[in-house]
């Protein structure tokens, strides 16, 4: 069903004129938004192989005349620590996933589950969570972060991160909890199972794809964050990718653009990996969230 | 006993929520707190002297401030202004994508997601290398298309860095609208657009009257998670612009950060976080009954 | 096969009372329905009996054990859920034997007893499919198939029917009454379908928010309802009400309407003697009324005329719903009067078919 179908005029031979007008020109705004949505990612790769000068020309070129691996190699073999930086964030930003969903997950079924009288409040009060702003936190955490001795480590970037990784999961996991129906658990529980084994042999089972979804969006929530790791962590080998760009992008490396875009490259990949692996259960996700109200 | 639950193991469920209510008490409730706490106070990390209570100054401070109702106002441009402009973007795409189908559709949406999955810091230095004046892409293509006489410096000059960052804004987030909206028109019942059919619905009948209102929720509740979202966007604009030139593309965030990390103004930076809160708060909860009104 | 019994139960849910008082003695082996409308308390009794739901007051017994606070694993329950509750992850083979895997019997036990019920219920080809691969019908008889192979004291069925279409529906009554034939245990069904609990129950339990109205028999209940809303809930189509004046006198009682007046039985005259009320509801059932021609109408005992509302087709006979003084009436009468709308019939009613209700309890005037 689409529009164009469904304004089918009355005169037959005016009807396939216009039609086939319209198909141009929706084909063409498709086209024009695939475009704009690709060149900059083009550009951005095609940067990457082009040497610093080219790079930096007057008159950008549209691809690289002189194509060069060199800032790829300049990366990992450069002055900078660009391969802890990857590792850093990677095992931060998994590292949170997992803590996030292993502790929301309980909570979402507890939510799910029980006929709480609290539960309108529950789901306004996540929402506030949401609403937050991060920034609000930021000196207090790092107040505590320094009495805990968490400050410039990776364990205290995931607490950090738990602030909206916690609720975020919370949130999502119980969706996807909600759409396993309850008497599949009251037949296990009449077959004579223990509460802990229906979560582990029923429950289980059916929201591995939920789990995993949950993951991911935590997972690239977290590569995103620039704030917390450019507060928290000091020394410059312990940063993650995000910060490390920022800090590192003065002086002799202002210029270096193609370094900069080979360093873009590498930071983007494992998020589009990421993102391509989950985009389908993405959206029931998504909609059954944001549909279904705060 | 949770009374007339389906699961009648109280007891259980409530230990099942203790985790992640333990852990949100301690990272977000705790550091509240204590930011109402700092905004009462005044406290400088750098100063000699320790905190001391001085009631409401901070806040008399901050209404007398130019800079934080000029924070304010790029704030709510920055998100308002955004996120209708992606919401309108998004809604396009997903109406020019409808008809699309099999393995082509799902390419062509694919790739009209991919600005999702670049990281906001590769987006902001991305966008910054295409801003350039001398040697950026945009200059390039507006010079070759006719539209600029000469290279316009658009992150330098004051009243076109705000707009310049929220393209950049607008081109992360419209595939998040497109996403959602596509699954809510996949949800639009056949049998309505089947009955305009037979009303002879024109093409903007069909949209306006037919399909809107079925997007209705689901635009207005993801519009209000972007613009809380967009209130908490750092990492875009710190990488691109660190706020400038001067204040004209400082939001709250980038302002409260300043405060708290370099100047080192904890006292001062939590009270513009506990006012920005309470804004938020008192928006969420007029849309929200906006919306339930309707 | 086990005796339950529920004594004063009652259920609450925060202030809103779901069952009242309820009594309810099912013998071992009986097939008992409990039929009401949504929100009759059915299902929420069926709950109780299983054990899913706790009793605000009142007391549950399996035979001489109080079962109040067993759990539901311990109740030597089975139960067959309106969506069937299948796990879907599991394959049709493993959904049955998942339960038995529980009780520790040995892996030759359980395929046996696992592909016996199979046999029984013809799904033996699909043991080794995926629910979301079965049609309705089919992941209908898997979960009866789990139910039975736990060989349970109590079968509790939660509208099982509900979800299949209407010739598949047939066709499944019977075998779950064959079932229930081979099988030595008490079986309670929950249905909001009054011709399914009148072909299938031994006895069935008519409900209504919250309450249970009257237990006993499809003859029972169809014959003798104790109030108007059991009398006009069982049986189709309906039973048809108008309201009467009661005249008492030294000669006896009789009862008139605008335009017609009965004569009672005995019985009836001694019951209506025992109130002072004005006014009595009559309950008449559709194949008790007689059309007669105008001729006849004078000889017949009592008569009454009304309009024509409507006329309903049903092959060898018609349904003929007619407005009369005080109320509507439904006659079920063969196809060979051709009657149209908007005329005037008349019938003949005999005394016996009476059914009095009291009008301000809706109570039957026995």
């Amino acid at each position: 069903m689409n529009a164009a179908q469904a304004s089918t005029p009355t005169h037959p031979r005016v009807a396939r004129g216009s039609r086939r007008a319209g198909e141009i020109v929706r084909a063409g705004a498709i086209g024009l938004a695939l475009l704009w949505s690709l060149a900059p990612v083009y550009w951005m790769v095609a940067t990457s192989f082009k040497t610093e000068l080219e790079a930096a020309s007057l008159k950008p070129t549209l691809w690289p005349h002189d194509a060069t691996f060199s800032n790829y190699v300049g990366l990992f073999a450069g002055s900078l620590p660009f391969l802890s930086f990857f590792t850093n964030t990677l095992l931060t930003c998994l590292a949170t996933a997992l803590v996030a969903v292993v502790i929301a997950t309980p909570a979402a079924y507890a939510l799910s589950r029980a006929r709480f009288r609290l539960r309108p409040p529950i789901g306004y009060a996540i929402l506030v969570f949401r609403m937050l702003p991060l920034v609000v936190l930021l000196a207090p955490l790092y107040l505590l972060l320094l009495h805990a001795r968490l400050l410039d480590s990776l364990a205290g970037l995931v607490v950090g991160f738990t602030t909206f990784g916690l609720p975020f999961a919370v949130w999502m996991m119980k969706s996807f909890i909600d759409a396993v129906p309850i008497e599949i658990e009251e037949a296990a529980r009449i077959d004579g199972y223990p509460r802990w084994q229906i979560l582990l042999r029923v429950v289980a089972p059916l929201i591995l794809p939920g789990l995993v979804t949950t993951a991911t969006f935590v997972f690239m929530e977290s590569w995103n964050n620039l704030i917390y790791p450019l507060t928290f962590v000091t020394t410059l080998e312990k940063q993650t990718l995000p910060a490390a760009l920022v800090l590192t992008f003065t002086g002799q490396f202002k210029t270096d653009w193609g370094g900069m875009m080979a360093a873009a490259t590498v930071t983007t990949l494992p998020l589009l990996i990421a993102f391509f692996a989950v985009q389908r259960s993405m959206v029931r996700g998504l909609t059954s969230g944001a549909l279904a109200g705060a | 006993m949770i009374a007339g639950s389906r699961s009648p193991a109280g007891p259980w469920l409530d230990a099942m929520v203790l985790p992640t209510v333990g852990m949100l008490a301690i990272v977000v409730g705790y550091p509240i707190v204590y930011a109402l706490v700092l905004s009462t106070e005044n406290y400088n990390l750098l100063s000699a002297e320790s905190a001391r209570f001085v009631g409401d100054a901070n806040y008399r401070k901050l209404f007398a401030d130019p800079i934080f109702w000029q924070a304010l106002r790029n704030t709510a441009l920055y998100a308002f202004g955004s996120v209708a402009i992606s919401a309108l973007l998004g809604l396009t795409l997903a109406l020019l994508t409808e008809h699309l189908l099999g393995r082509r559709g799902r390419l062509a949406r694919a790739l009209l997601l991919t600005p999702w999955a670049v990281p906001f810091v590769v987006i902001a230095f991305l966008f910054r290398y295409m801003y350039l004046q001398n040697g950026g892409a945009i200059n390039a293509v507006l010079l070759a298309a006719g539209a600029i006489d000469a290279p316009v410096s658009w992150l330098n000059v004051s009243s076109l860095a705000l707009p310049a960052v929220m393209l950049t804004n607008i081109w992360a987030m419209t595939p998040f609208f497109f996403l959602l909206l596509s699954a809510a028109l996949a949800g639009v019942p056949n049998e309505v657009i089947e009955s305009a059919r037979i009303d002879r619905a024109g093409t903007f009948g069909m949209i306006f009257r037919i399909k809107l209102p079925f997007l209705r929720n689901a635009l207005l509740v993801s519009s209000l998670l972007m613009i809380i979202a967009n209130f908490n966007d750092f990492a875009k604009i710190w990488a691109m612009t660190q706020g400038g030139p001067g204040y004209s593309t400082t939001t709250l965030v980038v302002y409260v950060y300043r405060q708290a990390f370099e100047n080192f103004a904890f006292g001062y930076a939590s009270a513009i976080g506990v006012i920005w809160l309470l804004l938020l708060l008192a928006f969420a909860v007029a849309y929200l009954r906006a919306l339930r009104r309707n | 096969m086990a005796r339950i019994s529920l004594r004063k139960v009652e259920k609450r849910y925060d202030d809103v009372l779901a069952l009242a008082e309820c009594n309810l003695e099912i013998d071992d082996h009986d097939f008992i329905v409990l039929v009401g409308p949504s929100g009759s308390g059915k299902t929420t009794l069926l709950r109780i009996i299983a054990g899913l739901e706790q009793v605000s007051a009142g007391e549950l017994w399996f035979d001489d054990v109080r079962v109040n606070d067993i759990d539901v694993a311990d109740r030597d329950i089975a139960m067959v859920f309106q969506n069937y509750g299948l796990y879907p992850h599991m394959s049709v083979y493993d959904n049955m034997a998942f339960g038995l895997r529980r009780r520790k019997l040995s892996r030759n036990d359980i395929d046996s007893k696992v592909r016996r019920t199979a046999k029984l219920l013809n799904i033996e080809a699909l043991l080794h499919r995926r629910p979301r691969q079965l049609s309705g019908g089919q992941r209908q008889r898997v979960a009866l198939g789990r139910a039975i192979v736990r060989d349970p004291a109590v079968f509790l069925l939660d509208e099982p029917l509900s979800n299949l279409d209407a010739h598949l529906r047939v066709q499944m009554r019977a075998e779950i009454l064959k079932v229930h034939r081979a099988v030595t245990a008490t079986a309670v069904y929950v249905t909001h379908d009054q011709v399914e609990a009148l072909t299938m129950g031994d006895r069935i339990v008519v409900m209504n928010e919250g309450r249970i109205h009257q237990v006993g028999t499809p003859g029972e209940l169809y014959d003798a309802p104790v109030d108007k809303f059991v009398a006009s809930f069982i049986g189709t189509p309906a039973m048809g009400f108008f309201t009467c004046r009661v005249q008492r006198s030294a000669a006896g009682v009789e009862l008139f309407t605008a335009s017609a007046r009965f004569r009672v039985t005995d019985a009836q005259a001694r019951a209506l003697n025992q109130s002072t009320a004005e006014e009595v509801i009559v309950g008449i059932r559709p194949e008790r009324l007689v059309l007669v021609s105008e001729a006849d109408a004078s000889r017949a005992q009592t008569t009454m005329r009304g309009i024509v509302a409507a006329v309903e087709m049903l092959g060898a006979e018609q349904y003929v719903h007619v407005t009369v003084d005080g109320g509507a009436l439904t006659g079920k009468v063969s196809r060979d009067h051709h009657i149209k709308v908007d005329t005037s019939v008349t019938f003949s009613i005999s005394s016996r078919d009476l059914h009095l209700f009291d009008r301000e309890t809706g109570m039957a005037v026995r």
